[in-house]
């Protein structure tokens, strides 16, 4: 193989990572908190909406990211009040927003560009590198500081702990629900930093084609740590790239490539669980003692 | 005799903050649906004091600690913190009026280290970060001062009870508590951890400060308190001095009628083997020996009982009974048929009763009805299923008022689900559950905990009631004394080990406490 | 007697609140793109109730959202999450098909068969998530996203490659061969004329509705008549409760998780084999995941799923009359959708305490 082949793969597969890796960060943080948050997808799919919007409004990339961030949070806040004041079942809020998500974009493109399926283009876009968008970089610092924040100041730890045992939280006087309702939140900043390495040129209905759940396996397969998500989301994504890059050349019907990474993911799963831990009391909604 | 030795020591200290009032509450009234907790309760806490509270279970002494520690509103009624009226909203209030609470259920975060578990809540950090060289030496300080031993590096989840309660001290100690409430500290601890304990108690009541003892073990009582003040149906009967109370005079304060929890529990002539355990060894999924070399034997006409401090096997001996089918080693013999191959339902078709532990994980579907609880597990057989494997309701619905009438459950009827039910109510649909199966070996494990007097003193009743219609009763409790005044025989587990067995006649509490400690296994 | 009335009439009130808290957000959005909400729901009543054409084809819609909504909820009844169901009516569907394509049978066997041909198929697909639950401790709902992908891109495959009937079709369309004659759906409107009502030719109400009855009335006498519907109640309750009564747990929700299978397979019976007739990788997406909600809806029960799919297919007619007759978008639907769902659990959350609180006071 040529040299500058490899390291064209080497850029892509890093591009093809990175909305998978912002999405498991934001899982990390959810989850830590002790909400599942299913609904990476649709808050994938919104923030992937309103980046294109956002810029076009405001002129501005930059604009846009920050718009679709506040908007991501905002998708991902209904899950925090739904699912953490109101104490609902968290996958069945996810499948909800999952089909808001798509409706709200849809309804919103229709209106603004005139296309229920597609957005305008883009004018603005980050600087591409041989197929990749610079912006994939940013992940990097992202998931160090991620791990930070987590493990080494207070915010993380009373964060870990709600998602461990909120009763003993709660008699040490965190505030649980503030707790998770900043992890929910957290994770959907993340879907909104993940739009801009998805494709921040235009929205297509659908286009998040289940990454948002394949962050999630990342994120199990990583054993809920900022470092081992973004890794395991790296194997997804490079193995995603190689079949983009490497198709051609191998005689395998396009099908069975394109179904490769979920394949991979279920092994993945089958061959991790069990020396994994969840967060003990992660998908629990957290009842105080008075009743 | 450790326990009366230490007593004597320090009592009067000299300490000038002794006397003066730290705590006072005053016309507490708390009510849940269908019941009044806290009915117009007022205490007082002294600096260098041990304040001991005692009541049944359910007579309201966590209810009001719970008030005072943030955790419950009350409906009325006022709390002074040195002389102060204070509005206790949260735990966060409590914690900065320098109110400090040991939980009867750990409040720890498992995968965290002690230091973590510490700091948690009261952080030392500087822009966000966490430092923990300040924390680190305080809590080192706190160690030494007061009696305690623990590696602040360690993981909690692999500390033993004893030493995660330790924990829990060093937490409330580390925010500066005055006020110290210690909800049923010992139920988890053997004698001689219960003795060190209490050794801790008295240098934090030689620094001056207060300690709220909740209790039901009237020895304890006696042994560290200075004061003790009785709760029952809500109410404060009377606080004693330690000079004026006696063990009979408190136990009838607390019953309101002289305590005959002695119920009528004859030796029987014993049958043959029941239950044979030999050698038993389970290894548990982290690897770790949680059963070695277990033997005994229990008889038709006998209670077997199991003393030890709870995490010592005593769960994964039930659970080996019960149902588990993979075991390390060894044999367990029902009617002389070896059960390691054997399913949940064969082992019940061939005589198996089972009170588990947490009734609500392990005993009932809450969201069921009465009447479906009371056929579950024979739920497969006739009368409740027809040749086509449909059900039979009116069999159902029959057995269920049967079963309400015969076991004297309170409930509006057979079709309300489980979970409306009292504690005391639920336990007796599993008795009732259980002993309608007429069984040949009968497993107890924890039957009494939760729930109050009357409905002990009927759980007692059927555990003798079971061994005189022939059954083998295996009864594994926490409580010594109920272990001691219902057994014929006691077994003491210690490391997944049997390592003493007692007649009922040759068996004091000391000793068995010796064992319960492992001090003569060594 | 009387209480337990009450209850249940708590219990329906929140869907209640939903869906017309969700039609007034409907009215709001209507307003906020400029149209007169007079013409919505004059839209909407023509697309739906206005003839009887229209409520034919709300209940032939309705069809396939209640087998979803009730495979989805025979799981939830064993505490599994089938998110599934997507994956596994596309691969169920596709082995019926198979069957109608490839087994010459006399008609009244050949109907049977190739029901029971889609309900295994459904189930295989439902058995390596099922078993990777039971076995290895994996939690479904990750396992059954990847197969619902993994069965997108099979059946894809298939239709393209070795199942291709494009020759023989004369379509453009990548699709298999026609589905042999003896195997088709009739329509079953002569049942509806005999019983006074006048439905049209053109509206499928064919052989899959009374398999749908069927499979609703079976689900019901399984959970509520059957001692294995015990079972599965009581381990969808408690796990460990359902152990110590020495129910098999393992054996139980995998049985669970396969049946769920096969009433999914039943979901595409109507797109296959009434209106297209042959079977192609473009049948309509998305049910499995309208199934999940359709089973919250309706509480699990297959009556209350019947209730609930019957509202999906209101809601769904209700967006084509608004997509044709205003300027309302047709993804108002979804939005509605969504959040109808929420409020109806956000209000069920607070009934079913309410309740709570008052059958303890009762019992005290």
């Amino acid at each position: 193989m040529h040299w500058g082949t490899l390291f064209d793969y080497i850029c892509k597969g890093l591009d093809t990572s990175a909305p998978l890796a912002f999405a498991a960060l934001g899982g990390v943080f959810s989850e830590k908190s002790g909400v599942v948050n299913i609904a990476l997808e649709g808050g994938m799919l919104f923030s992937a909406f309103s980046i294109v919007w956002g810029s076009i409004i405001f002129h501005s990339l930059w604009l846009g990211l920050l718009f679709a961030v506040v908007i991501g949070m905002a998708f991902a806040a209904i899950h925090a009040v739904v699912t953490i004041t109101y104490k609902v079942n968290q996958i069945i809020s996810g499948v909800a927003l999952n089909i808001l998500a798509e409706g709200i974009a849809r309804f919103l493109s229709q209106n603004i560009f005139g296309q229920e399926t597609q957005s305008a283009m883009n004018p603005y876009s980050f600087p591409s590198y041989r197929g990749m968008n610079v912006f994939s970089l940013v992940v990097i610092p992202v998931a160090i500081l991620s791990w930070f924040v987590l493990n080494k100041t207070v915010f993380g730890l009373r964060l870990r702990s709600v998602g461990e045992n909120p009763e003993a939280a709660d008699t040490l006087g965190i505030n649980v629900t503030l707790m998770r309702y900043s992890g929910v939140l957290i994770s959907g900043a993340m879907c909104g930093l993940s739009a801009a390495v998805l494709y921040p040129s235009r929205w297509v209905s659908g286009m998040t084609g289940g990454r948002g759940f394949i962050a999630l396996a990342a994120m199990i397969f990583g054993r809920w740590s900022p470092i081992g998500a973004v890794l395991a989301s790296l194997l997804f994504g490079y193995a995603d790239a190689a079949r983009i890059s490497f198709a051609s050349s191998i005689q395998i019907p396009s099908q069975f490539v394109q179904m490769f990474p979920y394949v991979l993911a279920v092994v993945v799963l089958a061959g991790v669980v069990g020396r994994s831990r969840a967060p003990a009391a992660d998908g629990v909604p957290y009842e105080k003692g008075e009743d | 005799m450790p326990m009366n030795a230490a007593a004597a020591a320090p009592s009067s200290g000299g300490d000038p903050a002794a006397g003066s009032v730290l705590l006072r509450m005053e016309g507490i009234t708390k009510a849940f649906p269908g019941v009044v907790a806290n009915d117009k309760i007022s205490l007082e806490l002294r600096a260098g004091e041990v304040l001991a509270l005692v009541g049944e279970n359910g007579a309201g002494k966590s209810t009001l600690m719970k008030i005072l520690y943030g955790l419950y509103r009350p409906d009325s009624g006022e709390i002074l913190v040195r002389d102060r009226t204070t509005r206790i909203a949260g735990p966060r209030d409590a914690i900065s009026q320098g109110i400090g609470m040991v939980h009867q259920h750990f409040m720890l975060i498992p995968p965290f280290t002690v230091l973590e578990n510490i700091v948690l809540g009261s952080e030392t950090s500087r822009l966000g970060v966490l430092s923990y060289a300040k924390p680190r030496a305080a809590a080192a300080k706190l160690i030494e001062l007061n009696n305690l031993h623990i590696d602040l590096g360690a993981s909690v989840e692999h500390l033993p009870v004893g030493l995660q309660q330790q924990v829990e001290i060093l937490k409330i100690l580390y925010r500066g508590a005055e006020i110290l409430i210690f909800d049923e500290p010992t139920a988890v601890l053997t004698p001689q951890e219960s003795d060190e304990l209490f050794k801790t108690f008295r240098q934090m009541r030689a620094q001056g400060k207060g300690i709220i003892f909740i209790s039901h073990k009237l020895d304890e009582v006696l042994d560290i308190a200075d004061r003790i003040t009785v709760i029952r149906r809500g109410k404060v009967i009377r606080t004693l001095d330690r000079a004026e109370a006696t063990k009979p005079l408190i136990a009838e304060l607390m019953v309101g009628k002289p305590v005959i929890l002695n119920v009528d529990n004859p030796r029987l002539p014993p049958g043959p083997a029941v239950l044979e355990v030999d050698k038993l060894g389970f290894v548990n999924a982290e690897g770790v020996a949680a059963l070695r070399d277990v033997s005994f034997r229990v008889r038709s006409g006998e209670i077997y009982g199991i003393a030890g401090v709870e995490g010592n096997g005593q769960s994964e001996l039930i659970r080996a009974i019960a149902y588990r089918t993979r075991i390390s080693g060894g044999s367990v013999r029902l009617l002389g048929a070896d059960l390691s191959g054997l399913d949940v339902r064969s082992r019940r078709e061939l005589g198996l009763a089972h009170i588990p532990e947490d009734r609500h994980k392990f005993g009932l579907l809450l969201s069921f009805s009465l009447a479906d609880n009371f056929i579950l597990g024979s739920h497969y057989k006739k009368p409740f299923v027809s040749v086509l494997r449909t059900q039979v309701r009116r069999q159902i619905a029959e057995n269920a008022r049967r079963l309400i009438a015969q076991f004297d459950v309170r409930a509006p009827s057979e079709q309300t689900p489980a979970h409306a039910l009292s504690g005391g109510n639920q336990q007796k649909v599993i008795i009732a559950r259980e002993m309608s199966a007429k069984p040949r070996l009968l497993l107890a494990n924890q039957p009494t905990r939760g729930v109050d007097v009357g409905a002990t003193e009927f759980i007692y009743k059927q555990l003798v009631e079971a061994k005189k219609n022939g059954a083998a009763v295996l009864l594994v409790s926490a409580d010594l004394d109920e272990v001691m005044s219902l057994s014929d025989r006691i077994g003491v587990m210690f490391k997944g080990s049997i390592i003493k067995e007692f007649e009922r006649e040759s068996a004091t509490k000391e000793e068995v406490g010796f064992y319960m400690m492992g001090e003569k296994a060594r | 007697m009387k209480r337990f009335n009450r209850y249940a009439l708590y219990e329906v009130m929140a869907p209640l609140v939903g869906f017309a808290a969700s039609m007034a957000l409907l009215m709001l959005i209507v307003v906020a793109v400029g149209e007169n909400p007079g013409n919505a729901v004059d839209a909407i009543w023509k697309m739906t109730f206005a003839t009887s054409t229209r409520t034919a084809t709300v209940l032939s819609t309705s069809v396939p959202l209640f087998l979803a909504g009730l495979a989805v909820a025979f799981a939830f009844r064993a505490n599994i999450f089938n998110i599934g169901v997507e994956g596994q009516y596309f691969i169920g569907g596709l082995v019926g098909a198979m069957a109608g394509i490839y087994v010459p049978l006399p008609a009244f066997l050949h109907i049977p068969f190739v029901v029971l041909a889609a309900m295994i198929g459904g189930a295989l697909w439902a058995a390596i998530p099922a078993a990777l639950k039971v076995g290895r401790g994996i939690h479904e709902v990750i396992t059954t996203i990847m197969f619902n992908n993994i069965a997108l891109a099979l059946v894809n495959y298939l239709v393209n490659g070795p199942m291709s009937g494009l020759g023989a079709t004369g379509s453009l369309e990548p699709q298999t061969r026609h589905i042999l004659p003896t195997a088709l759906f009739a329509n079953i409107d002569w049942l509806f004329r005999a019983a006074g009502w006048n439905v049209p030719d053109s509206v499928y109400l064919d052989y899959s509705l009374p398999v749908a009855v069927l499979a609703g009335v079976l689900v019901w006498f399984i959970l509520f008549r059957l001692r294995i519907g015990f079972d599965l109640r009581a381990v969808g309750t408690s796990t460990d409760v359902s152990l110590y009564a020495g129910i098999k747990v393992a054996k139980v929700q995998l049985g669970a998780f396969l049946f769920s299978g096969a009433l999914a397979g039943l979901v595409g019976l109507q797109e296959i084999f009434a209106v297209r007739g042959y079977y192609t990788f473009q049948i309509a997406s998305g049910l499995g995941f309208d199934g999940i909600a359709i089973a919250l809806i309706g509480r699990n029960s297959p009556v209350g799923v019947a209730f609930a799919a019957l509202l999906f297919a209101f809601l769904r007619q209700a967006g084509y009359g608004l997509q044709f007759f205003t300027k309302v978008p047709n993804s108002v639907i979804s939005v509605i959708t969504g959040l109808m769902i929420l409020i109806i659990v956000v209000s069920n959350e607070l009934v079913s305490r309410y309740i709570k609180a008052l059958r303890k006071k009762e019992a005290m």
